[in-house]
């Protein structure tokens, strides 16, 4: 059974459409790269599977069962069901709790009673994972520099038993060394039969190393990856 | 001097633990609870109750007193969840919703004070007392078993809700919720179902002060609005959501209360309470939690 | 087809009537302002073609009425219970109509309305039966109070959020109360109460009718005076700002670089409203003969808020409607006992939990609800025709250009369902007519598509050999050849032309 099957789905917020009509299938074990450039949607479309957008409406299938469905109002309402399933989402940006420590922060990401039992143990395979993190531990995290924190955020992510990780832009605003270790460190996952979409805007840090690369334009998947980016050359698109 | 710390840390304990319910409430889910009055009228009130049939029972002892204690925190709880019920859940992600939340708890204690009257009538009820009567000699000092007992309790209370936040799964996505409740949802924390946790978590603290405040005073349909300015005035002065401000608050207003109460007057009290907040606020606009959080860093 | 038409929409009644029209018409302003009483236009009525006058704004139409039915009911009447009554809705209006200068002007959430009118009603009271004031000084003397009051109590809203500034203000009731209580000489010995305050109508004459009719004519009167002021404030210049002001932080930045001291304004209209307050409560004083502590109760604090909330919140109108509405529930239905706070407050609850404002926030929200009907039907045209809304496509300037792409979607559907063999049979058979109605439609809509690659007829040889070529649409270019048939009839290249195109059509 695939893993997630989207069906025309529509997203936006107030009287703004986002996304327009996508379909998409994911099989287990999958690594997906979703590349487009700035407010083309990808952000839109992951905040779309766990719910996390003003409106939507189509099918979203995760498992064979119903995430989607027509929604007018309530954002957010449904997205702790839904992540509780075994979708993980690492938002773009900042998104960790600034007052709590790392250590909570990441404690936060094991939310079902079962994940927070072994919770020592995660902790210990994300720290392998993300070594700078390993003395950081009992510091705020809001104090931390905007690579750790998007460690932190990943790896917040790492620590469900997810099956589906949504990765949203772990690029952004890094240098460059540190964005290629950091998806180099994504792309060694053992992700099992689950399955992962990164949604990037700098192609060439994906591209090869994930099973397929999908464009996404305007608020539609595309197969054409050039379109996507405009036909700007990749790498100057991350600058523009 | 001591008798004079005992009163403090007493009416410490009363009080902080009503402000810590307010701003507990504030901190994660952005309402302002001003229905804490009705809270705490409801506590009293099934306190009451259960002590008027655990009497006909010939209850007596530590399973009165036992039984008191729970029944106001259980009754002050299912109030506390159907404020949320009303005021919090349909309202909770709309527009504007901090200031109509605000006017539905108004409405709601508005509405309480005179459910209470139409219920059990204008008198004061008397509750039994809950630690027993007889005083404590330790050295130069004396209290008054209820003194002891009401500082034990609030403490203990105080404690097991601080180290609940700071260690369990609960606690942590309450904390975090307190931060981003967008982000908290990510990680699979509903805002619906941990706000109502939270209300009743708050309103079993304002009930079990409401039960320690009833042994000095009584239980009123009228009666929870003192103690609402109260908890206000040190939810304020502490900074709301900052639980180590409100404690320090609660402990510095007790002891202005018991100080002026002492050696000026216990009229003088209000004016006291009112000047000392003001001032706090004039230099500390955020209460003494942004104070602390300053010292810390 | 006998359908009703749907209808689009209804224009909205204007008060209008014929004038003549030779005559200059004159704008009528306020007194030393330049703020025109009524906001009148003139035009041609489209039907009998004379010239009239149309009032644009009918608020002033509705306000006079309401006000007029407030001071004839009860002269009218003229039972004591009446008076009684509407002399409390008259005051109580006066009061939230600068409350609601404070909270909607001003954008100050103060809850401190009824204390600083305690200030002036206790304060004039006080000097009224210590020292037998006459009433107008009275009056003065709460004003003076109340915007003291006010200007000490404006002081920290600068530096508090307005949640902290709410909460110190609430609290400030419980501070006036244990204040008076604990003084003697205001009270302290009746429980807070103060009697044998100064009148204005003579005591002797208040047993009277008229005497009654006269009092509350002062009431009335307070009350015109508390809409004069808040017209005068929130109407003003400063007015406008705030209230522009009041709706983001941003703006609030914005408009503060352009030179307003949006504080400086805020304290000014608050210290004003507080004077009123301040002089609403003297005239309390004088009107009851006296003063209690129920001024500073949190019950009849709420009591008022519910008013405002029922009414809606930031509106004059709201304010004295609400009022109407709640104390004619308290004042009554003495005999349901707490019942009627009750039901004052299930309505406060209900108005928060159902309504956006209030009575007078209900028309936008209705139509708000009716237009969410509307972009839910058109959503389902999108569907239908899987193009976009002109709402939907917001990078594309010309919206007719997307009207014409959603009807040209919806031809091409229905010309593509029509397309079968009988009709190709058709237009085989006569290629140049007389055709039947669908084919002639079809044809029409070939006709008219754009010159870039539409497929044209080329004649290599008269009557001998003729070619299907598409045009280029551009000047210079020659149309490119699409295939190597040649036919040797005009109406045999018709019918491949129409052929080809069919076939686009049913690509497309």
């Amino acid at each position: 059974m695939a893993i997630l099957e989207i069906e025309g789905l529509s997203a936006g917020y107030g009287p703004v459409r986002v996304l327009h009509d996508l379909s998409l299938t994911i099989e287990p074990g999958e690594r997906l790269g979703l590349v487009g450039l700035n407010g083309h949607g990808k952000t839109t479309f992951l905040s779309a599977i766990v719910g996390l957008t003003g409106w939507q409406d189509g099918s979203v299938l995760f498992r064979g069962e119903q995430i989607g469905g027509r929604r007018t109002h309530g954002m957010g309402r449904k997205t702790p069901q839904i992540v509780r399933r075994g979708i993980a989402l690492a938002p773009q940006g900042d998104a960790i709790f600034p007052g709590l420590s790392v250590r909570e922060n990441l404690d936060s990401g094991a939310y079902t009673g079962a994940t927070w039992r072994s919770r020592r143990k995660r902790r210990e395979r994300i720290l392998e994972v993300f070594p700078p993190l390993a003395p950081l531990l009992g510091q705020t995290a809001g104090t931390l520099s905007g690579g750790e924190r998007r460690m932190v955020s990943v790896g917040r992510a790492l620590m469900s038993d997810a099956s589906l990780y949504l990765v949203d832009e772990p690029s952004l605003g890094l240098a460059p060394k540190i964005s290629l270790n950091l998806v180099a460190a994504l792309l060694e996952i053992d992700l099992g039969d689950g399955a992962m979409i990164i949604a990037e805007q700098n192609l060439p840090l994906i591209e090869g190393r994930v099973d397929r690369v999908l464009g996404m334009h305007a608020g539609d998947l595309k197969l054409d990856v050039g379109e996507a980016l405009g036909d700007v050359p990749p790498a100057a698109g991350v600058h523009l | 001097m001591i008798e004079v710390v005992i009163s403090a840390l007493v009416l410490a304990s009363m009080y902080g633990l009503i402000a810590i319910g307010i701003s507990l409430t504030w901190a994660s889910i952005g309402m302002l609870n001003l229905a804490q009055g009705f809270i705490f009228t409801a506590g009293g009130y099934t306190a009451w109750l259960y002590a008027q049939y655990a009497e006909g029972w010939g209850l007596e002892g530590v399973g009165l007193s036992a039984g008191v204690l729970i029944f106001g925190m259980l009754g002050s709880a299912l109030a506390g969840l159907f404020v949320g019920a009303i005021a919090f859940l349909p309202l909770q992600d709309r527009d504007n919703f901090r200031t109509r939340s605000l006017i539905a708890t108004l409405a709601i204690s508005l509405i309480g004070t005179q459910i209470w009257l139409i219920l059990f009538g204008p008198q004061n009820k008397p509750l039994p007392p809950v630690f027993g009567e007889g005083r404590i000699e330790i050295g130069p000092a004396g209290m008054s078993y209820q003194q002891l007992g009401t500082i034990i309790v609030a403490s203990v209370m105080l404690a097991l809700v601080i180290l609940w936040m700071r260690s369990s799964r609960r606690g942590l996505q309450m904390r975090a919720m307190m931060m981003d409740p967008l982000g908290a949802a990510v990680v699979g924390v509903s805002v619906r179902s941990t706000g109502m946790r939270v209300l009743a978590i708050s309103g079993a603290l304002t009930g079990l002060s409401s039960v320690l405040l009833a042994q000095v005073f009584f239980v009123s349909p009228t009666s929870g609005v003192q103690p609402l300015t109260t908890g206000l005035i040190i939810s304020l002065a502490g900074g709301l959501g900052s639980i180590p401000g409100t404690v320090a608050a609660a402990g510095l207003i007790g002891l202005a209360e018991a100080l002026t109460a002492r050696y000026l007057q216990q009229s003088l009290v209000p004016f006291v309470l009112f000047a000392i907040v003001v001032l706090i606020l004039i230099f500390r606009p955020r209460g003494l939690g942004g104070l602390l959080e300053d010292v810390r860093e | 087809m006998s359908e009703t038409p749907r209808l689009v929409g209804r224009r909205a009644w204007r008060p209008h009537w014929p004038v003549n029209s030779t005559r200059v018409f004159k704008r009528r302003r306020w007194p030393g302002t330049k703020r025109s009483m009524l906001k009148l236009s003139g035009r041609y009525n489209p039907k009998t073609l004379r010239r009239e006058m149309v009032l644009t704004d009918k608020k002033p139409l509705f306000w006079s009425v309401g006000l007029l039915a407030l001071l004839l009911l009860p002269l009218g009447i003229a039972s004591e219970r009446f008076f009684t009554m509407f002399g409390i809705i008259c005051i109580y209006a006066a009061i939230n109509v600068m409350w609601t200068l404070i909270i909607g002007t001003a954008g100050l959430q103060s809850f401190a309305t009824l204390a600083t009118v305690g200030v002036g009603a206790y304060g004039a009271g006080y000097l009224s039966v210590t020292y037998a004031i006459p009433w107008p000084l009275m009056l003065l003397v709460g004003a003076v109070l109340g915007g003291l009051m006010g200007w000490i109590i404006s002081l920290p809203a600068r530096r508090l959020d307005g949640l902290y500034y709410a909460l110190l203000t609430l609290g400030l009731s419980e501070f006036m109360r244990n204040f008076v209580t604990q003084s003697d000489e205001l009270g302290g010995k009746f429980n807070g109460a103060l009697f044998g305050v100064g009148r204005i109508i003579p005591s002797d004459l208040l047993t009277t009718r008229l005497g009654q009719s006269l009092l509350y004519l002062t009431a009335f009167i307070a009350l015109l005076i508390a809409l004069a002021v808040y017209r005068w404030v929130n109407g003003g210049r400063t007015g406008i700002l705030l209230r522009a002001a009041a709706t983001s932080k941003e703006d609030e930045a914005f408009a503060s670089a352009l030179g307003i001291d949006f504080n400086k304004e805020r304290t000014r209209v608050f210290i004003i409203a507080s004077a009123m307050l301040g002089f609403l409560g003297a005239f309390y004083a004088t009107y009851i003969g006296g003063t209690s502590l129920q001024l500073f109760s949190l019950e009849l604090l709420l009591l008022l808020l519910a008013m405002i909330v029922i009414g809606g919140l930031g509106r004059a109108e709201g304010a004295v409607v609400g009022t109407v509405i709640v104390v004619g529930i308290t004042q009554w239905f003495t005999d349901w006992g707490p019942w009627r706070i009750v039901l004052v407050g299930v309505l406060a609850l209900a108005s928060v939990l159902f309504t956006r404002n209030g009575l007078f926030g209900l028309k936008a929200q209705i139509e708000e609800i009716r237009d969410r009907r509307k972009a839910l039907y058109r959503a389902g045209i999108t569907s239908r025709y899987a193009e976009f809304l002109p709402q939907q496509a917001p990078e594309i300037h010309d919206k007719s250009a997307i009207v014409g792409r959603v009807f040209e979607r919806s031809l091409r559907d229905r010309l593509r369902s029509w397309i079968s063999p009988e009709l190709i049979a058709e237009h085989e058979a006569k290629p140049l007519g007389q055709h039947s109605d669908r084919l002639e439609r079809m044809l029409n809509y070939f006709r008219k598509a754009p010159i870039p690659d539409k497929y044209v007829v080329y004649c290599e040889v008269p009557f001998e050999s003729y070619r299907v070529v598409a045009l280029s649409g551009l000047p210079g270019v020659p149309p490119r050849i699409v295939d190597d048939k040649k036919y040797a009839s005009l109406d045999e290249a018709y019918h491949a032309v129409f052929l080809r195109r069919v076939n686009d059509l049913r690509a497309h």
